[in-house]
């Protein structure tokens, strides 16, 4: 190919790509599902990668939304996520550490499975 | 001794073979291509849109960076947009635009544009752009954080990270076949062993990059984990392992190999391949990162001048005795 040939081909494809790259991003963003998969809880102490799906579904734990949702009246309500009232640093009603503790770590104790020692959890 | 035949040369006029750089440009980009389409296959749209607006971007800081400096416009020779496509496979499928925009100036103008254009800069320029992003913006470049709301049907914890925080015993939830198919959490076009081997394979043949590199990369990540493990099984994985995640295949192939930021002559070449090799597993094994491939090329990258000076015997120069 000639030179300017090469250039005009490379423009056409800049201007293709960038308007290919400007659609996706507008009309196809990445799609955050109804029902969480896997939740990052971001601490001081090291984030935590929480598998939603495998806690919560059939094929995983089969642990109902009523267990960990404690405010859910009934199985088919939107269940409020955590931090909506567990704040980081409130302690009114728990704050967001000490439930998580007490939850996660409290049901794995009484079910004698998944991790208590803080790095299995924590990730630095 | 005297009868070999060193170097053979003709007259005038000499034809030219016909290779360019765009040539070589667009071989990159469909040797990476099926690593490219499993990527899209798998993270879909998002994916195709974080590749398209890098590669348009690199072109166009590519552009904008010519037009500033009153220099010939370079983009038709592709390489803009192959340094644009190589920065996008290390991103997850996640990554937003603006951090699309800013990866690739920082490549194209910190990493390749100021220090004179194509074949003068010292440093692989996607990656000079992926480090920036990983120090800066690490939460954006945590494959287990920005992939959080994809389920592929397979285990989706990054897996450098899995082994580097729990050790091998996360080693049961991956196949090395899977690892080697994509069956693993990590960059759009990263994941896919197999289109990246197939992918190098085309360039080696093509001529476009030089197998020693590929070759002592891949043995120096090899040994180096073999020792690892031999030493502790229970927390460094085998070298196959490293082989087949994070961005290793991509390294041997498309990262390490660049021209104008590797040696030239064959033990220099080994030396780099497989000091690089070396580096990464350190890096993820002792190391502060998950990944040691990127800094670990960048360090290789710094001593590749020094490298170059192991040359070889000048032709005459031969020490021959009488």
């Amino acid at each position: 190919m000639e030179v300017k040939t090469e250039r005009i081909v490379a423009y056409g494809l800049a201007i293709v790509f960038f308007l290919v790259g400007i659609v996706c991003y507008a009309a196809f963003p990445v799609k955050t599902p109804e029902e969480p998969i896997r939740i990052m809880f971001k601490s001081t102490a090291g984030n935590i990668l929480f598998d939603h799906k495998v806690h919560a579904s059939e094929s995983g734990y089969g642990i109902g939304c009523t267990d960990c949702h404690h405010t859910l009246e009934d199985e088919g309500e939107a269940p409020t996520a955590c931090g909506e009232c567990h704040e980081v640093d409130s302690e009114d009603p728990v704050k967001r550490s000490d439930a998580f503790h007490t939850q996660c770590q409290g049901c794995h104790e009484d079910e004698g499975a998944g991790p208590v020692d803080c790095s299995a959890c924590h990730v630095r | 001794m005297h009868n070999q035949k060193l170097l053979v040369s003709s007259h005038a006029p000499y034809w030219h073979n016909g290779s360019s750089i765009s040539g070589k440009s667009y071989s990159f980009m469909l040797a990476a291509l099926p690593a490219v389409i499993m990527g899209i296959y798998q993270y879909g749209l998002p994916a195709l849109g974080v590749l398209a607006l890098s590669i348009s971007c690199a072109m166009i800081w590519e552009l904008l960076m010519d037009l500033a400096m009153r220099r010939p416009v370079s983009i038709g020779d592709g390489n803009a947009a192959v340094i644009g496509l190589l920065f996008a496979m290390l991103l997850p499928a996640t990554a937003p635009w603006w951090l699309v925009v800013a990866g690739t100036f920082v490549a194209i103008i910190i990493g390749k544009q100021i220090y004179g254009g194509i074949g003068c800069n010292p440093f692989n320029p996607s990656l000079v752009a992926i480090a920036i992003i990983m120090l800066s913006w690490k939460s954006f470049m945590d494959f287990n954080e920005a992939l959080v709301n994809y389920d592929l049907g397979f285990y989706m914890v990054y897996p450098l990270s899995a082994v580097k925080h729990m050790g091998t015993s996360v080693l049961s939830n991956f196949s090395m076949t899977g690892l080697l198919l994509g069956q693993q959490a990590g960059g759009i076009g990263t994941t896919f062993g197999l289109g990246l081997i197939i992918g190098g394979l085309y360039l080696i043949l093509r001529g476009h990059i030089r197998w020693e590199i590929s070759l002592s990369f891949l043995l120096g990540v090899f040994v180096t984990a073999y020792f690892f493990n031999i030493a502790d099984p229970d927390k460094y994985a085998p070298p196959l392992f490293h082989i087949l995640t994070g961005y290793s295949l991509i390294a041997a192939f498309f990262l390490l190999t660049e021209d104008s930021s590797s040696p030239v002559n064959f033990v220099p070449m080994l030396i780099y391949g497989a000091v690089a090799g070396f580096l990464t597993v350190l890096i993820r094994n002792i190391g502060a990162f998950v990944d040691g491939a990127v800094f670990a090329i960048l360090l290789v990258n710094v001593s590749n001048p020094l490298l170059d000076k192991i040359r070889p015997k000048a032709m005459g120069k031969g020490t021959e005795h009488a």
